[in-house]
């Protein structure tokens, strides 16, 4: 039996009237990448938004390492080591990158550590090291997106969320991105991907849900979702 | 020629300025990190004002002290505005959609509410009192100790928040939260704990400035408006929510309403500080000292 950090249930939500997830379940295993891929519009950022607390569902349950997540408030959640790498980036434009990490590690649980924290992001991500005294809104898409990525493990989480990562960025960065996140998994960490790069996603995935039209169409493996018909001919164009 | 270089007028638009960037501090940090619209931000002042005047006649408390007490007084109140009315509003999406709309007419209600209960406790003739009103002569330019006191105080008040601003992890979440909200959440910033602070600063802010008004001017329950006026022209002047340069921008209003009434007469004050307020809105919308950065 896999050891199941994340469990979602029967989740519905949406914004005011419309309704875009409809009994959603899945779950995450510790140690690993789980990927939800799908088109545009599928669901994949309002489920991130409930699970960091941006959005209140209508119903459904969410646990993690067995606590109900979705009586606490969203800093609780950091808190408690659950971190949205947000999608878009939202790095703080007028802010420096190292005060854009150091923000990152502003939850209690984080901040002991944090000196220590901020030279590990250092290290996994050179470039931040040599602009930190840059304001984070001249950095490039590609640097953007390191940035989030590092003011997310500065919250030293257990479960990182990361809400299309690679969207909108040059191929060059794309392959970084995916580099970065199987070391991540290598250290380690437990991996929520919400991708629509879904090749990439699926070769890198443990395990993988498939979402259409805010349902969940078809659960498996990585490989098993990249040998789907059905994935193949929606996302893949085969 | 002479009057105009002269630091006697420079010191009195320093004096109007310091105080102006200080009333607009409070109402730049409230419209930033909650995006209200506090037109009863004048009205803070006044209650400032009848706490130094009230502890001045009834207990013999000089301003010094009496700061404090106006502050917390003030902080009080935005303590009660907050947990009252507005950490439902903003707690829920649909109603927080609203509230920026909504909190115009919803602070009208408190103007009126606090210039009529100040009216009934204090009736609605001037008031004033006497305290630090020497003057003093210091390298050709003769002042009051009031006056100094103000402009010491209000610029001690506006740049100890600068700093703040910079230099604290609390100021950083707050700049957090006013350059984006919702990455402040996903970072870990207790947005309720931010905002709750910030109102009930912002407020006490403007009981500071109050208590410095109450030493040089006649007071009365209907002074407040003037003063939400004059910081609704710097914030934008400045740029909403951008805390620096609300400071600055009160400055620049200091000198320029000085500076113009020097060069015209008294009856053109009004029309120097919506003239630059709508010079400001023809030609940068954005506000005149805001940075361009914006990813």
């Amino acid at each position: 039996m896999t050891d199941t950090m994340l469990h979602v249930a029967g989740l519905n939500a949406g914004y005011g009237a419309v309704q875009v997830l409809h009994d959603i379940a899945f779950d995450v295993a510790r140690g690993g990448v789980t990927t939800l891929i799908g088109a545009n519009g599928a669901g994949k950022t309002t489920i991130m938004k409930v699970l960091a607390g941006l959005l209140a569902p209508m119903s459904g349950t969410v646990t993690f390492d067995g606590a109900d997540l979705l009586r606490l408030a969203s800093h609780d959640r950091v808190n408690g080591g659950v971190s949205l790498i947000p999608e878009g980036r939202m790095v703080f434009p007028g802010m420096s990158v190292e005060q854009n990490l150091r923000l990152g590690a502003i939850a209690p649980a984080a901040r002991a550590g944090h000196d220590e924290a901020l030279q590990d992001v250092f290290r996994r991500f050179p470039k931040l090291k040599e602009r930190r005294a840059q304001l984070a809104g001249l950095l490039s898409g590609g640097e953007q997106q390191m940035l989030a990525l590092g003011r997310g493990l500065m919250a030293r989480p257990r479960l990182i969320l990361m809400d299309e990562p690679t969207l909108g960025l040059a191929p060059v960065m794309v392959k970084q991105v995916f580099a970065t996140i199987a070391e991540l998994r290598a250290a380690g960490f437990t991996i929520l991907l919400a991708e629509q790069n879904a090749t990439v996603a699926l070769e890198l995935a443990d395990r993988a849900y498939l979402l259409e039209n805010g349902r969940i169409v078809q659960a498996g493996t990585g490989p098993e979702l990249l040998g789907s018909d059905d994935v193949r001919r929606a996302y893949l164009g085969m | 020629m002479d009057t105009l270089l002269s630091g006697q007028l420079l010191f009195a638009a320093l004096v109007s300025g310091s105080l102006y960037a200080l009333v607009a501090l409070g109402l730049n940090l409230v419209y930033g990190t909650l995006r209200l619209l506090n037109i009863a931000h004048g009205d803070l002042v006044m209650i400032g004002a009848y706490t130094a005047f009230g502890a001045f006649s009834l207990f013999h408390l000089p301003p010094v002290i009496s700061v404090f007490l106006a502050a917390a007084v003030c902080a009080g109140l935005g303590w009660a505005v907050y947990e009252g009315l507005f950490r439902r509003l903003l707690a829920n999406p649909t109603l927080a959609k609203r509230v920026e709309a909504n909190s115009l007419i919803l602070f009208y209600g408190i103007s009126v509410i606090l210039q009529n209960v100040v009216a009934m406790t204090f009736t609605a003739s001037s008031r004033g009192y006497q305290y630090l009103d020497t003057v003093i002569t210091w390298g050709g330019v003769s002042m009051t100790g009031n006056r100094l006191l103000t402009l010491i105080v209000a610029s001690a008040v506006c740049f100890g928040t600068l700093l703040f601003l910079r230099h604290t992890l609390f100021g950083w979440s707050l700049r957090a939260v006013i350059e984006r909200r919702e990455a402040a959440q996903v970072v870990g910033v207790n947005l309720n704990r931010v905002q709750l602070i910030t109102i009930c600063a912002g407020f006490a802010a403007a009981g500071v400035a109050g208590t410095l008004v109450s030493m040089t001017e006649q007071i009365t329950p209907f002074m407040g408006f003037p003063f939400t006026i004059v910081a609704f022209v710097v914030i934008i002047v400045g740029g909403l929510g951008n805390i620096g340069a609300g400071v600055l921008a009160g400055f620049c209003l200091g000198l320029v309403e000085t500076y113009g009434i020097a060069l015209t007469s008294p009856g053109y004050r009004s029309i120097l500080i919506y003239g630059l307020f709508v010079a400001v809105l023809l030609i940068r919308p954005e506000g005149v000292f805001s940075k361009a950065v914006r990813s």
